[in-house]
């Protein structure tokens, strides 16, 4: 334990260094850097040390006020988070040295840094709580400051608005998970989390159920996660990258402890995780298809990856209710590998869509173009995070969809509902591979390719040496999972040890599918080498030339004819059209010799449009017949909560 | 249930491999014999290769390194997928519980570079046929996925050599007779598709704007155009090799009799794709969607079916 509380102090050292000593900008960021890394460093590798030796679970507790305890217990699972949680940021506080280089800023720049440090120690927090309120508190102060993370730029109206739209959502998560986590109080009578797996079978439901919409809303489960495509653009890249990699992860913490905690032998838990992970999964990556934006197109790829972790964890469920342990094992720790892969490709296409965005100036992705060229790393790193977050070998996505894979073929020996949505998952799961193979060959291919489609793009330079390092260590990670993966595979076992039929698989089971992958990765490496090599043999001392590309006859082509990233996702977009509202205008050609001409389209979330209409509309009007309650008057408000503690107490 | 390695097996791999090109000869042997014409010589695949393996390149000055990369990825690809097929029921050179996972993800993986390949040239046509490209393959990605649900159901296996060589392999000749061939049905729909041929693609067009994955290669000459043809020859070679496998229990003849029938099955597929080209004409490409679709269809049934037997 004292390494843990080691590197949390050093993060919280280094968040309150950097206010202290903001007036010398380049000193605070190399003093708030180093300390974020080192504390960073410190803690991943405590967390890995734990899951690597089969450490027994630690506990740590704190008396505190009368009634609660502050206290933490680090177990197998919350040290596989902690290992994403500690080493991501890391990362991308390397990253912010040269991202945030702005020396007019400093006091936005120190306060980030502060806001930062305190995400980190409450991510840490919330993952090794042991008692309700400990939860709660460090749950709380997670959201907070994350909201002040992604107001950095608050003098822009659109940060300040989604600034806002995420501090609401995650104060209504937060009201349904202290209503879950109050609910499981009053069923147990205490704090603790030892007592939950006793409660009646339809209190565990309602428990989980609740809990699953505070989580939820945080993980970004359609059709909760509204906020990501708002907040995302408008958070700094680094501070994106955690939000997205990190902290959407510690919603899928919290369902997946309460669900171990309440142990529930119910097929429905799976079922409804199942089902919400089809529906994230999929839609997810169509509305990604229906983006320009290059951000909130990677903020709804964390929609579709959150959907395949639930899928992971919701056949992991299934096995789990049905005595199936294959079934169980591999679900659960796909899910789980799954959460590592994705905070570490995930944070990498951030960092790289900061990247292009700073030397750019713009994150639409149809003004780009051909930067793979000018930004030879970023352009490489982008690649490798594409090919990772599509699920395709030797990179680390697909090792945990495999896993996921596996554990759903096994259990296709269910029967009836439980089968039906086995079979869906695995469907749904190869359709959301197929998709995000169109999305990000659309990014890659309109953003890193072809010829620059505006002078900004064209003018682009490399990042700097800081960011490129960031890049470079989660790439290279992205293919050291993917070709060794059994060290990752068996931490991930390791992690689903507190589930008590996945515990009984051997390492034996997996490891020989596991050892094949990697030894298939390393062929197609040697492969791919020998016919590279080949290739160039055939081609020596033969006629090489450049030209322009083959215009079909056309002789004039101009770097705006090129395919843009609208016209590639259209089809693909509109073949879902009940579950996306396609609005386009187009100005039309009025006169003999037409002037100029505008065509814009736009595709809207239903979901975001169904939640203004069904929920924001009736509240809004709600609230404006009752203003009259707001009138200013101090007095009459000390009034009002006194009056409520006095109805509290009377009729409570 | 283990990997295996049979390194033997590569005799009859390569073998095939080298007969492929001819096999693509016999589907332009059926169109010209429908449309009343002598039609190419049989090796003409083979002198287009030599011819493409002899030539220098042209690149466009728009490309990158993955313009570069994008054929000995794609090429590699398939061919992998054949280590892991057994021809002819021997066993495959390499094999593991959960191979065929690997291997549809590895063509998913050509098709990627396949697909960068062809938007690094700026074209705007090349994009057009990548779109479409995608768009199709998401969709028999869902076909293919059902397919090994339903092998799943069958034989409890996750692997090509646990499908075909075991005793109770899944041929059209067992108990499940039923759902096998409808799985035969619409794996020809999905060799059509992934192998553009008529009536999703027509690899014989002259205009670009309809063209889907010959519009992806235009602008690739030389070894690595010869490398995508190989490419495409293995892709083609191991889906009729599914199909044939399906159509005849090739584990439990004589080794010279599988060998023979093998290849009858195997030209006979390859000239009812030269049939099914010669009959139908293409679809409207907002079709195409429908006739992949309809292939999931009769695989989602036969998942059904196979729900009835074990109950």
């Amino acid at each position: 334990m004292h390494t843990f509380f080691l590197a949390l102090l050093l993060i919280a050292a280094g968040g309150i260094l950097a206010p202290i000593s903001c007036r010398v900008f380049p000193l605070m960021k190399i003093m708030a850097v180093t300390a974020l890394v080192g504390g960073g460093l410190l803690g991943g590798w405590d967390a890995a040390m734990r899951l690597i030796l089969h450490s027994v679970p630690e506990t740590f507790t704190l008396p505190w006020l009368q009634f609660c305890r502050f206290s933490l217990r680090i177990d197998s699972l919350s040290a596989f988070f902690l290992v994403v949680i500690f080493v991501v940021p890391a990362v991308a506080a390397l990253y912010s040295l040269q991202y945030l280089h702005d020396s007019r800023r400093r006091a936005a720049v120190a306060a980030n840094y502060f806001f930062f440090s305190l995400l980190i120690i409450s991510m840490a927090l919330v993952v090794c709580a042991d008692t309700l309120v400990t939860f709660a508190l460090a749950w709380e102060v997670m959201s907070l400051s994350s909201f002040f993370l992604v107001i950095y730029d608050s003098a822009e109206q659109e940060t300040r608005a989604a600034g806002y739209l995420y501090f609401v959502f995650t104060q209504a998560g937060a009201l349904f998970l202290f209503a879950g986590l109050g609910f499981l109080y009053s069923a147990t009578g205490n704090f603790s989390f030892s007592g939950l797996a006793d409660i009646s079978a339809s209190g565990k439901l309602i428990g989980f159920l609740l809990i699953l919409i505070g989580c939820g809303s945080k993980a970004g489960i359609i059709p909760l996660h509204t906020w990501l495509p708002h907040a995302h653009p408008a958070a700094p890249s680094h501070v994106s990258a955690v939000m997205s990699g990190v902290m959407i992860k510690v919603g899928i913490y919290g369902i997946l402890r309460f669900y171990l905690l309440l142990q529930p032998a119910s097929p429905v838990f799976g079922q409804i995780i199942i089902v919400l992970g089809i529906v994230s999964g999929i839609l997810g990556v169509v509305y990604a298809l229906g983006k320009h934006n290059l951000k909130r197109l990677l903020a709804y790829h964390s929609v579709e990856n959150i959907g395949i972790i639930l899928l992971g964890l919701g056949v992991g469920m299934l096995g789990a209710a049905s005595g199936n342990a294959t079934m169980a094992a591999f679900g659960f720790a796909g899910g789980l590998l799954h959460v590592l892969n994705h905070a570490v490709f995930k944070s990498l296409l951030f960092l790289g869509a900061g990247a292009l965005i700073q030397q750019t100036g713009t994150a639409t992705i149809d003004r780009l173009g051909g930067l793979m060229k000018s930004m030879p790393f970023t352009g490489r790193a982008f690649l490798v995070g594409s090919i990772s977050i599509t699920g395709l070998p030797p990179f680390n996505g697909f090792i945990s969809e495999f896993l996921i894979y596996y554990g759903a073929f096994h259990g296709l020996s269910l029967h009836h509902a439980s089968f039906v949505l086995t079979v869906l998952a695995i469907i749904s799961l190869a359709f959301i591979g197929g998709l995000a193979a169109a999305c990000f060959t659309k990014v890659v291919g309109v953003v890193f390719l072809g010829e620059p489609r505006s002078d900004a793009a064209a003018q682009a330079g490399e990042a700097g040496v800081s960011m490129l390092l960031a890049q470079g260590i989660l790439a290279s990670l992205c293919l050291i999972i993917g070709i060794w993966p059994e060290h990752f595979v068996l931490a991930a076992f390791q992690a689903v040890q507190a589930i008590p039929l996945a515990a009984t698989i051997e390492p034996a089971s997996f490891l020989p599918a596991v050892t094949a992958l990697s030894r298939t990765g390393l062929l197609f490496i040697v492969l791919v080498f020998c016919t590279g090599l080949c290739r160039r043999l055939l081609s020596m001392g033969k006629e090489i030339r450049h030209a322009p590309t083959w215009g079909c006859g056309f002789s004039r082509p101009s770097a705006r004819m090129q395919y843009t990233g609208t016209s590639y996702g259209d089809t693909l977009v509109n073949f879902f059209r009940p579950f996306v509202r396609v609005r386009s205008h187009y100005s039309g050609i009025t006169a003999i010799f037409p002037a100029h001409a505008t065509y814009r389209t736009h595709v809207h979330d239903i979901f975001e449009l169904g939640l203004q209409i069904l929920l924001i509309r009736p509240v809004l009007f709600l609230t404006t017949r009752l203003r009259w309650i707001q009138h200013g008057n101090i007095q009459l408000y000390i009034g009002y909560i006194v009056l409520a503690i006095l109805v509290m107490l009377l009729f409570l | 249930m283990n990997s295996s390695f049979t390194p033997i097996s590569l005799i009859p791999l390569l073998t095939t491999v080298a007969l492929a090109p001819l096999l693509m000869a016999a589907i332009l042997k059926v169109k010209a014999c429908f449309s009343g014409r002598q039609g190419p010589p049989w090796l003409i695949k083979y002198s287009t290769l030599f011819k493409l393996l002899r030539k220098g390149s042209v690149y466009s000055t728009s490309s990158t390194f993955l313009f570069k990369m994008g054929p000995v990825i794609s090429f590699v690809c398939a061919f992998m997928v054949l280590l892991f097929f057994p021809f002819a029921g021997l066993p495959p050179v390499l094999s593991f519980h959960g191979d065929v996972i690997m291997l549809f993800y590895l063509l998913g993986l050509g098709r990627f570079f396949t697909v960068l390949a062809a938007l690094d040239t700026a074209s705007p046509f090349e994009g057009m046929g990548a779109a479409r490209e995608v768009f199709f393959s998401a969709l028999a990605e869902v076909t293919i996925f059902t397919i090994l649900v339903l092998f799943f159901r069958l034989t409890n296996s996750l692997s090509f050599a646990e499908y075909f060589s075991h005793n109770h392999g899944i041929t059209l000749w067992s108990s499940s007779a039923a759902p096998v061939l409808l799985v035969v049905i619409a794996l020809f729909m999905i060799l059509l598709t992934e192998n553009s041929r008529v009536p999703v693609d027509d690899p014989a067009t002259h205009l670009e704007l309809t063209m889907i994955h010959e519009v992806m290669i235009l602008d690739h000459s030389g070894p690595d155009l010869a490398l995508i043809e190989m490419g495409a020859f293995c892709k083609m070679l191991f889906y009729a090799a599914f199909i044939t496998s399906l159509l005849y229990p090739f584990s439990s003849g004589f080794p010279a009799s599988n060998v023979v029938i093998f290849f009858l099955l195997l030209t006979l597929i390859y000239g009812g794709v030269g049939l099914a080209e010669s009959i139908t004409g293409r679809f409207r490409m907002a079709m195409v969607p429908n006739f992949i679709l309809t292939s999931f269809a009769l695989v989602f049934f036969a998942v059904i079916l196979t729900m009835e037997l074990v109950q």
